[in-house]
């Protein structure tokens, strides 16, 4: 069976860094970005099995790629992570059907295990 | 006093006057009637005495007998007048003369009646009754003479009475205008420059002690407005604080979560893959730790800057000689980004009251944003010019950098908001907007995409703040 593919998009670096290190320890394949703009774009190339992506960064935002993932690629899983959200934000991720919402700071385990449900795996 | 029982008391002060003036006036006109009734009288009287000395002369020549029933007739006739106008003469000249009047009369008839027609007098009863005749007739004329005299004098008494009046009337008049009117306008002059000073923001009140009338209490109730408005612009200044707060906290979470975020990922990810890494990325581990605890670190300093603003330590300075002082300090960035710049200070510039220290942050952190939007290359202009009419100087921090776009120019004083990628911490254009305020300036700025930003800052003289005189405050 063939890898998992995960994308990560921060626009902390670290963030990306680590998710990588950390999946990829796992096994499976992890792709970072540190803007919406450029991920868009790589979405528009390839499909990712589930898609990690902080709610609040410049230009593109995570509210848009979420919508843009269940336009493309209606499947795929978004999971949502952000250091500070209200509650309608956290409303309008659950109408476009994000399938998990984590605040900063964010435990790895819970995340891995979120992920792991989405796939099917746990 | 009111101003209301000014005009009462003014009011009636004038209607006394017209009134003294009337009655007085009155009086002497009927003074004047009754004088001129009785000189119409006494010119009759005069001509029949006249008549009754020819009647006489015309007896004594000729005996005739007819003149003296004339005579007799005259006297009679003299009697009855004296007796029917005896009020109006006496209201005239009073009993003492009327009575005499009567007294030679009676004496005439008295002679008059021992007179025989028949046979001529004798020398001396003749002129007895020439002597008395005489009398008569001289006395007669004489008090007729002294009341036209009399008329005369009270006229032109009157007339100077009157004269007087109406000059003091008018004088009165004018005076008393002149003063309510002069302390009306003093008052409303004082109150107009109040309500303007009030509509640019300056809550102050108007000095000393209100005076007693309807002015004073129109000054007194600007006095209150000009605190109440002042509390109120406190309260919508507490209330705007409060807001950027809330802000302030949002933006904190935001903040100060994102590192901590990176700190707690980095140490469950140290502990997940520790085996495999080689000593120097255990390392490279550990220095991002330190590199995001001092990103924390910075944020805390930058909000305990704002949040606890040092005490000022305002003095008179002069605003050229900071900005000199200032590129002395970004001196070297302006070298290592090639930027050229360019001075265009006024030397007409008032000393204005400031903490130097924080001008100059404030002035640090706009050239090292215009430096940054610059990149390498441009242009840095900075301009200083006094505006008389506020009484304000102006600094000017132009550039030619990559500009701002609009959507973001309404933000860029907001706490946490940068446009910077990685260097920016957000809180530089607020904390100087902080700083700005508390002088009593403004900051402004415009931008252009592609063109480049303009801040301009203004602050008020020393002299509008009246503070040139103080040293440190």
């Amino acid at each position: 069976m063939a890898k998992h593919s995960i994308m990560v998009i921060d626009d902390e670096k670290i963030v990306g860094d680590m998710a990588k290190l950390s999946f990829e320890q796992d096994g499976y394949e992890v792709e970072t970005f540190l803007n919406g703009e450029t991920a868009l774009k790589r979405l528009e190339e390839r499909r990712f099995d589930v898609v990690v992506t902080d709610l609040k960064m410049k230009g593109v935002d995570g509210l848009e790629v979420l919508r843009t993932v269940k336009k493309l690629y209606p499947g795929v899983v978004v999971i949502m992570i952000t250091a500070f959200a209200n509650l309608e934000v956290a409303i309008e991720a659950l109408r476009d059907d994000v399938h998990d919402f984590f605040p900063k700071p964010v435990k790895i385990k819970e995340l891995k295990a979120s992920i792991k449900r989405a796939l099917g795996e746990a | 006093m009111k101003i209301e029982h000014k005009i009462y008391l003014s009011n009636a002060v004038h209607i006394l006057l017209i009134v003294l003036i009337g009655s007085f006036a009155l009086q002497n006109l009927n003074q004047i009637l009754t004088k001129f009734r009785f000189t119409v009288i006494a010119e009759g009287l005069n001509a029949t005495f006249l008549e009754m000395r020819l009647a006489e002369k015309n007896y004594f020549l000729y005996g005739d007998a007819e003149a003296l029933a004339n005579i007799r007739g005259k006297i009679e006739q003299t009697g009855t007048t004296l007796l029917q106008l005896r009020h109006d003469i006496t209201r005239a000249v009073g009993t003492e003369k009327y009575d005499r009047l009567q007294g030679y009369l009676e004496q005439y008839a008295v002679l008059v009646a021992s007179l025989d027609s028949d046979r001529p007098p004798d020398p001396v009863a003749r002129h007895k009754l020439r002597q008395t005749g005489q009398n008569l007739k001289t006395f007669s004329e004489n008090i007729t003479a002294l009341e036209s005299e009399r008329i005369g004098a009270i006229i032109v008494h009157s007339k100077n009475i009157l004269l007087y009046s109406f000059w003091a009337v008018v004088l009165f008049a004018f005076f008393f205008s002149y003063l309510t009117v002069h302390n009306i306008g003093q008052s409303l002059r004082k109150i107009v420059d109040l309500t303007r000073s009030i509509s640019k923001g300056n809550y102050q009140r108007i000095e000393g002690k209100p005076s007693g009338d309807e002015m004073g209490a129109v000054m007194s109730a600007i006095n209150a407005m000009a605190g109440e408005l002042r509390k109120r612009e406190q309260e919508i200044v507490q209330s705007k604080r409060l807001a950027s707060l809330g802000v302030l906290v949002a933006g904190v979470a935001h903040e100060l979560n994102n590192p901590l975020n990176n700190i707690s990922m980095i140490a469950q990810t140290y502990a997940e893959v520790y085996d495999g890494l080689s000593r120097e990325e255990r390392i490279g581990f550990m220095v991002r730790v330190d590199e995001e605890t001092e990103r924390l670190r910075l944020i805390i300093h930058n909000l305990l800057d704002y949040a606890k603003p040092k005490e000022q330590h305002l003095a008179r300075a002069a605003a050229n000689q900071v900005i000199q002082k200032i590129l002395s300090l970004v001196q070297n960035m302006l070298d290592i980004s090639n930027i050229r710049i360019r001075l265009l200070l006024a030397d007409d510039l008032p000393d204005i009251y400031i903490d130097e220290h924080q001008i100059q942050q404030v002035l640090v952190n706009m050239v090292t944003n215009a430096i940054q939007a610059m990149g390498q290359g441009g242009e840095l202009r900075l301009t200083s010019r006094y505006l008389a009419g506020e009484d304000e100087i102006e600094i000017e921090i132009a550039d030619n950098g990559k500009g701002i776009a609009p959507e973001f120019l309404e933000h860029i004083f907001d706490p946490f908001f940068t446009t910077k990628e990685e260097s920016g911490t957000g809180l530089g254009l607020w904390v100087s907007y902080g700083i700005i305020k508390n002088h009593q300036g403004n900051i402004r700025v415009t931008s252009q995409v592609g063109v480049g930003t303009t801040f301009v800052i203004t602050l008020p003289s020393c002299k509008k703040l009246k503070r040139c005189d103080d040293g440190e405050a």
